[in-house]
């Protein structure tokens, strides 16, 4: 016993010989928390968004997402469409109905709509932190007035007032509809905070620097905040899935910017188009399955974070 | 708002309303005929059409199959077919109109309908500002007096000699006419303009049976007069639906799995789509481009108030820079032509076209960005990166568009490109339908927007031509009357048109000056530009052999095919029971 607990793990390959393949991954798990494959795959996979985006730049005539860029109805390479005409590369993916590149309305869109998550996230998250901490620690009718607000803001359906305040003003840019989103996604990492900070404030070492005099803000944002990081990156990412949701909600409705490519019009534009019955599969077909991607990445992150932070998700 | 474009709201919202249909009452499918309505029943209580501008509480059904005109137009043969009326005269100068009204009609509650109904309606429209109907306001134009000479005889005396007058107002020229309304149910009302007229009766071969916002259901009425006095037989549904399809794709899915037997107009792409899953689903044409001329060619309707689109210089560089062959082919895939003037171009206006085209104003279907580019700089405007600027100010235009079809937000997609190209930082800003006729378009609340209110003209030139005359001219934020020059176009230019398209007004039809005076008219009207026309329209309406025969069709012309029209009644008299 003394000996293996001396070695450190590194340095223990040769003793691993009486142990099952099983308790080798175990003993791994301990190596690097960070180094969890759910974790590794998401970012993977939203970086792979990300990559289209940029080496689309580079490598793809991204002016083609507009009208009339190519000939209408193209198929992807190789495939015919239902006018017998065989699919070239000069549409990888093929064209819509009125002659846009659909890989160049990817490259554009994809990011775009990633865009929108992760700004209103970060938006939502900021206000989320400062309220569910002002709340938290300093307590008394602040903490009411905000405790108040956010279970209130926490009923209104969000989609329902968006696509009103849409409906009337039309045509928005990508950033006002992420400020937009931002609206409708601070309440619940304010109240999960909220709690959190209650719960921390009894503990020994915020006493201590309350002891020591240190400044409330000091004491929120350089003593308790740190502690919560793994746990407000979880609640990011959960925000940034629920943002993305409701752009392309708003999209798929024809909402939002008007001329700037998102996944979610191109899907718009091809149900209000009559893709599914012209069989023009690839041009709703291909965005949904990035759109699955980029969930599939958010989801794999957040449970990848969640065993970062909660050793007991390991299965150890 | 778009949401109920949304397909799957669209879907559950049939599959709801197809099941309301067959609870209601048993009428099987093949007694029953499902036209597609292209838009949501606003307010479905309402059936007062005198104050309705959007047109939705007659095309529901109501004057397809309910309130039927005084005559019909027919496009194929030139004819005013009588229909309530039997013929008309006029006196030499035609300021006079006596027309004779069909003995025997009677309202569906058995009351006559006579010339009291008529004089009763068209003296309604006359004391009454707030009826605000194309329709009504037109009558209200033209008409000074309305008498009755004897219970079928009535004499309408005009302000001004307009030769056109029955086939203007009677004759369901464009979509709808002046429909007569029962004396004995609306002199019951307090004000006209809020009485909502429910439950309605008309003079038609079916009753309404009831309405939501996506549907209107309407019964045959076994005692109608046409069949008793053998005007005609009694039709053969025995119950007409009006369902909104909501949108391109679930109009297609329903017409091509046979639950809806009219569409409203698809893409050519899609039309192609339904052929391959139903053989059963025609056109007017039966090869490319399927689609009927529509008598409503496109155009931009521009604000003449709002700067810097208050400049003619700044109108005409709009014009040179579009490129009506890529709205052609792109927005509208092939299925129709550019518009080389304001008027549509059938066989009947060549003469006109013939002479604005000579005179030299005929519209390219190419564009000259160049030019327009060198007219916006003359106006002091210098580009700087993507677009034009002029002290501190970027050019930009917002075009709103109404959202209902396919056909209007691509067209305009196409423009905002062409214009964006150009340096004009333009974009689209759709709009729903009721908004769009509702508070946009009379109220002069944009700056520009895609639609054909210059549509009127189909066989003689003014109707079209005296929508934009002066006199028509109202300040932003007033309803403009019947959406006459809602481009609120004024000054000298236009003074000048409208002189001589006042003067062309009272002309007998086929008068030899009267396409110099077209053409002389039309320079200034090129010169101010308050509109820009694009392309000529074209509709392709499938509709479906396997339960009813007897469509229209180029083969089988008895009118044209456009089922939200008051001519609709034709269709339905032709319907047959499929085999």
């Amino acid at each position: 016993m003394a000996d293996q607990n001396a070695a450190a793990p590194e340095t223990a390959a040769p003793d691993v010989s009486g142990l099952t393949k099983a308790q080798i991954k175990r003993m791994k798990r301990f190596d690097n928390p960070w180094r969890n494959p759910k974790l590794i795959w998401g970012v993977g996979l939203l970086l792979s968004i990300v990559a289209l985006g940029i080496l689309g730049r580079i490598f793809w005539d991204t002016e083609m997402v507009f009208t009339g860029s190519g000939l209408p109805r193209q198929a992807p390479v190789g495939i015919e469409n239902m006018r017998g005409q065989m699919g070239s590369w000069a549409h990888p993916l093929g064209t819509d109905v009125t002659g846009k590149d659909i890989l160049a309305l990817l490259i554009v869109g994809a990011p775009n709509s990633l865009y929108v998550g992760v700004l209103a996230s970060l938006i939502g998250m900021s206000i989320g932190i400062f309220l569910g901490f002002s709340a938290g620690f300093i307590g008394g009718r602040v903490d009411d007035v905000i405790r108040v607000g956010s279970d209130v803001m926490i009923t209104i359906p969000p989609l329902l007032i968006l696509v009103v305040f849409q409906a009337a003003y039309g045509d928005i840019s990508l950033t006002i509809m992420a400020m937009l989103i931002a609206c409708f996604v601070w309440q619940s990492p304010t109240r999960l905070i909220r709690a959190q900070v209650l719960s921390m404030r009894e503990s020994g070492y915020v006493q201590m620097a309350r002891l020591s005099g240190a400044s409330t803000g000091h004491i929120m944002f350089r003593e308790m905040l740190p502690n919560l990081v793994p746990y407000l990156f979880g609640s990011f990412i959960a925000n940034v899935t629920t943002s993305i949701v409701t752009a392309v909600g708003l999209e798929v409705l024809g909402l939002g910017p008007q001329r700037v490519p998102t996944l979610g019009r191109v899907i718009y534009d091809a149900i209000n188009s009559g893709a599914l019955i012209q069989n023009l599969w690839w041009w709703w077909g291909i965005p949904t399955i990035l759109l699955a991607v980029m969930f599939i990445g958010l989801l794999l992150i957040n449970l990848g974070l969640d065993e970062v932070s909660n050793p007991r998700l390991r299965r150890l | 708002m778009r949401v109920n474009r949304m397909l799957p709201l669209a879907t559950t919202a049939m599959a709801i309303a197809l099941a309301g249909i067959a609870s209601a009452q048993d009428i099987a499918r093949e007694d029953t005929v499902i036209f597609d309505l292209d838009r949501t029943i606003q307010d479905p209580e309402n059936f007062n059409w005198m104050t309705d501008g959007t047109g939705i509480r007659r095309m529901h059904g109501a004057h397809q199959t309910m309130w039927e005109p005084l005559f019909i137009l027919n496009y194929g043969t030139g004819n005013l077919d009588p229909w309530l009326a039997t013929g008309f005269e006029a006196n030499a100068d035609s300021t006079e109109f006596t027309i004779s009204l069909r003995e025997g009609v009677t309202w569906s509650d058995g009351e006559a309908f006579n010339a009291d109904d008529v004089v009763f309606s068209a003296e309604m429209a006359l004391s009454n500002e707030e009826l605000t109907a194309r329709e009504v306001a037109t009558l209200r134009a033209q008409v000074a007096s309305v008498e009755k000479v004897d219970d079928l005889t009535v004499r309408f005396t005009l302000n001004a000699a307009n030769p056109r007058f029955v086939v203007e107002n009677f004759g369901v020229r464009i979509f709808g006419s002046f429909l007569v309304m029962p004396e004995h149910i609306w002199s019951q009302a307090e004000n006209p303009a809020t009485f909502t007229f429910n439950p309605p009766i008309g003079t038609g071969p079916y009753t309404f049976t009831s309405a939501a916002s996506n549907r209107a259901i309407w019964d045959r009425n076994e005692d109608w007069w046409g069949a008793k006095t053998g005007f005609q037989d009694l039709p053969d549904p025995l119950r007409v639906v009006f369902l909104e399809s909501g949108g391109e794709e679930s109009r297609a899915q329903l017409i091509a799995t046979n639950q809806m037997d009219a569409a409203q107009s698809v893409s050519v792409g899609t039309f192609e789509a339904i052929g391959f899953q139903n053989d059963a689903v025609m056109a007017w044409h039966s090869d490319y481009p399927f689609a009927a001329a529509d008598p409503c060619a496109r155009q931009m309707e521009i604000n003449t108030t709002i700067a810097p689109w208050d400049s003619a210089e700044m109108r005409q560089a709009i014009n040179l820079i579009i490129d009506r062959s890529q709205i052609v082919n792109i927005a509208v895939e092939g299925a129709t032509t550019a518009s080389q003037t304001m008027f549509v171009e059938y066989g009947s206006m060549t003469p006109f076209v013939d002479a604005v085209v000579e005179a030299g104003y005929g519209l390219s279907p190419s564009a000259d960005a160049a030019a327009g580019q060198a007219l916006i700089e003359a106006q002091g405007w210098t580009r700087n990166g993507d677009y034009y600027e002029k002290d501190g100010e970027t050019l930009d235009v917002a075009i709103h568009v109404n959202s209902a079809s396919v056909e209007y937000t691509r067209t305009i997609d196409v423009i905002v490109e062409q214009l964006q190209r150009a340096g004009i930082d333009a974009r689209s800003v759709p709009v729903e339908n009721s908004v769009f006729w509702g508070e946009v378009l009379p109220f002069g609340n944009y700056e520009m927007t895609y639609s054909w209110l210059s549509c009127g003209s189909v066989n003689e030139p003014w109707t079209s031509m005296g929508r934009y005359t002066v006199s028509d001219v109202v300040p932003v934020g007033e309803r403009s009357p019947g959406f006459n020059n809602t481009a609120r176009w004024d000054g000298p230019e236009a003074e000048a048109y409208s002189a001589i398209v006042d003067q062309m007004e009272g002309m007998p039809l086929g008068d030899p000056a009267i396409p110099g005076m077209v053409a002389e008219a039309y320079g200034h009207l090129s010169a101010g530009m308050p509109f820009i026309p694009l392309v000529q329209s074209a509709k392709l309406i499938p509709f479906n052999t396997t339960y009813w025969n007897g469509w229209p069709s180029n083969d089988n012309y008895y009118n044209h095919p456009f089922h939200w029209w008051n001519t609709t009644h034709q269709i339905i008299h032709n319907l047959s029971k499929a085999e």
